[in-house]
C-alpha cells in the first residue's frame, strides 16, 4: 500500500529521527510513504498571524502538488503540518471564491479530494486491518507511558472534522495498547507546552510544562509519548531548564509514539535513533528489553 | 449624578468591532460572557487576569488602544482551547491573531516584541526558501531582538540571551538534532507570489 507523505521542515532538521522512525516503522506495518515532490513550509501556526491569505495558500500549494501526483491520502505525522494543511483545505473547500484566487496561483490546482491524515489515523487503520498480527511483539511490562497530544491533534482554528476524542483522545492509547502497552490515564493529554513560547516568551512555556510535568509524575508514568515534533522538542530539550526552575527533581525520556512501536517491534534502540534525546531514553528503552529477556 | 463607568458611543465603536469580526472571522457579538475560555485558557495564570472573554469585551467596547496591546495578545499560544469550548463557537485564538496583524499595521510596539519577532522571522525563512531553515531562521529571529535592543544601548540582554540561545544550539548540536544541509523549495515562486497578491488584500472571507 502506497500513501502520499507529507514530513514538514521540522521532520528534515530538529526531527529528522521522527522522519527516519516514521519510514521505518510504515514500512514495517505494510505502506510505502512516498514524499510528495517539492514541498514547502505549511506556514505553522506563524502564517496566521502575518498573513491570513498566506496561511491557506501556503498548505494549499502541498494539497495540489499531492492530487497532481494522484495520491488519494497524505499522512503528516507533524502535528502542526497536519493541522494547517486540514484547516486550508476545509476552507478552501467551503470558500470557492478563495479556491478560485488561490489556484489562480499555483500551476497545480487543488481540488479538494485527497484524504488529509494524521499518523495515528494511519497506524490505527492498518491495526485495524490487520497489520500487527503474526508480529513477534515485545512485552514491555515496565513501560508507563503517559500519552500527551497537545493542542494540534484535536484543536483546530477552524471547525474541521476531528477523528478523536477533543478533551480526551484516544488514538495513542489505541496504537499502543496493538502492541501491549497500557497507557496511563491522566488530565493533561491537551494541555498546550507552549509551542514557540519556549523560544520568544521562556517564563510562559516552562510554567505550562512544568504543569504537564507535574501531573505526568503524580500518576506514576515513566515515559511521555507524543506525535508532535514541537511538544517532544519543548519537553526534551527544556526539561531541564523548565524542571529547575520549578523545583522538579525528576526526568522522564520523551518518545515519539514511533519510537515505541519500533522498540515493540523488535528494532534496537540505536536503530530507531533514541539516542538522539536531550532527556536520555536509551536506559529505559535497554532495561525494557532486558526485562523482556528475564 | 456619577459619572459612567464606561463611555461607550456606537458609532465610534461600530468600525473597530467590524473589522475585528470580518477579518477574524468570528462573531464577537455572540460573546455573553460565560467564561468558559477564562476557565480554560492556558496562558490565564500569565497574563494577570486578563481572559479571552475581556478581550472580547474590550473589542466590543473599542478600546481600540487595549486591544492591540495587552498581556493575552502577545502571550496567546494559539491552543484553541478556548475556541474549542465556546458554546457560541468564538474563535479567541483567531482573534488575538487578528489583532497582531491590526497592531502591526498601526504601528503599535508590542508587549512582547520577541513573539511578533519570532513569526515574522519564521514566516519570512518560508517564503524566502519555500522551506523554514532551523538555523537561518533562527539566526534571523535573533538579529532582530539584537538590534531592537542595540537601539536602547542593552547590550546586556543581547549577550544573555546568545549565551541561552548558544547553549540550546550546543545541545542540540551534540545530539544531532541540527541539520547541516538547507532545504528549499524550487517552487517557492508561486508562494512568494501567492504572498504578493496577500499583501493586496488585508481582509479574506471566512
Amino acid at each position: 500500500m502506497e500513501i502520499g507523505y507529507y514530513p514538514g521542515c521540522s521532520l528534515k532538521q530538529s526531527s529528522a529521527l521522527y522522519d527516519l522512525q516514521s519510514r521505518r516503522i510504515f514500512s514495517e506495518l505494510g505502506v510505502d510513504l512516498r514524499e510528495i515532490e517539492d514541498w514547502n513550509c505549511c506556514g505553522a501556526t506563524s502564517a496566521g498571524k502575518v498573513n491570513d491569505f498566506l496561511a491557506v495558500g501556503m498548505p494549499a500549494r502541498n494539497i495540489g502538488i499531492a492530487e497532481a501526483a494522484g495520491f488519494d491520502e497524505v499522512v503528516i505525522p507533524c502535528s502542526a503540518c497536519y493541522s494547517r494543511t486540514l484547516v486550508a483545505q476545509k476552507r478552501l473547500e467551503d470558500n470557492p471564491a478563495l479556491r478560485t484566487e488561490v489556484n489562480r496561483g499555483l500551476s497545480r490546482k487543488v481540488e479538494g479530494r485527497v484524504r488529509i491524515s494524521s499518523i495515528l489515523e494511519v497506524l490505527i487503520s492498518r491495526i485495524d486491518n490487520g497489520a500487527m498480527k503474526n508480529k513477534n511483539l515485545k512485552k514491555f511490562r515496565g513501560l508507563h507511558p503517559v500519552c500527551y497530544y497537545g493542542c494540534m491533534q484535536t484543536r483546530f482554528p477552524y471547525t474541521v472534522p476531528v477523528p478523536d476524542n477533543v478533551e480526551n483522545p484516544q488514538g495513542m492509547e489505541t496504537v499502543l495498547a496493538a502492541v501491549g502497552v497500557q497507557a496511563i490515564d491522566w488530565n493533561c493529554k491537551t494541555w498546550c507546552c507552549g509551542a514557540s513560547a519556549s523560544v520568544n516568551d521562556a517564563e510562559t512555556a516552562h510554567s505550562l510544562m512544568a504543569r504537564i510535568m507535574k501531573e505526568a509524575l503524580a500518576r506514576g508514568a515513566n515515559c511521555f509519548v507524543v506525535t508532535c515534533p514541537m511538544c517532544q522538542l519543548n519537553l526534551d530539550a527544556h526539561q531541564d531548564a523548565f524542571c529547575e526552575k520549578h523545583g522538579i527533581g525528576e526526568r522522564l525520556p520523551v518518545f515519539f509514539i514511533t519510537e515505541v512501536l519500533g522498540a515493540a517491534l523488535g528494532i534496537s534502540p540505536e536503530d530507531l535513533h533514541a539516542d538522539r534525546h536531550f532527556t536520555d531514553g536509551m536506559k529505559l528503552l535497554k532495561e525494557l528489553e532486558q526485562d523482556e529477556q528475564k | 449624578m456619577t459619572a459612567p463607568a464606561i463611555e461607550f458611543s456606537p458609532e465610534r465603536t461600530a468600525p473597530f468591532l467590524q473589522e475585528v469580526m470580518e477579518r477574524s472571522g468570528q462573531m464577537l457579538t455572540a460573546c455573553y460572557q460565560c467564561r468558559r475560555c477564562a476557565a480554560g485558557c492556558s496562558v490565564g495564570d500569565e497574563t494577570g487576569c486578563f481572559t479571552p472573554n475581556l478581550l472580547i469585551r474590550t473589542v466590543v467596547l473599542g478600546d481600540r488602544e487595549t486591544a492591540l496591546n495587552n498581556p493575552l495578545v502577545w502571550k496567546c499560544v494559539s491552543c484553541y482551547t478556548c475556541g474549542t469550548r465556546c458554546p457560541n463557537d468564538i474563535q479567541t485564538a483567531r482573534i488575538t491573531e487578528t489583532l497582531k496583524k491590526m497592531a502591526k499595521e498601526a504601528h503599535v510596539e508590542p508587549l512582547l516584541p520577541k513573539v511578533k519577532e519570532f513569526h515574522d522571522s519564521f514566516v519570512e525563512s518560508g517564503l524566502r526558501w519555500g522551506r523554514v531553515n532551523e538555523m537561518e531562521f533562527m539566526g534571523v529571529y535573533e538579529t532582530k531582538g539584537a538590534l531592537r535592543e542595540a537601539r536602547v544601548k542593552n547590550y546586556n540582554a543581547i549577550v544573555e540571551e546568545i549565551r541561552e540561545q548558544a547553549k540550546l544550539g550546543l545541545a542540540m548540536f551534540k545530539r544531532k538534532r541540527m541539520h547541516a544541509g538547507f532545504l528549499m523549495a524550487k517552487g517557492r515562486g508561486e508562494i512568494k507570489a501567492l504572498y504578493k497578491k496577500a499583501k493586496q488584500m488585508t481582509t479574506i472571507d471566512q
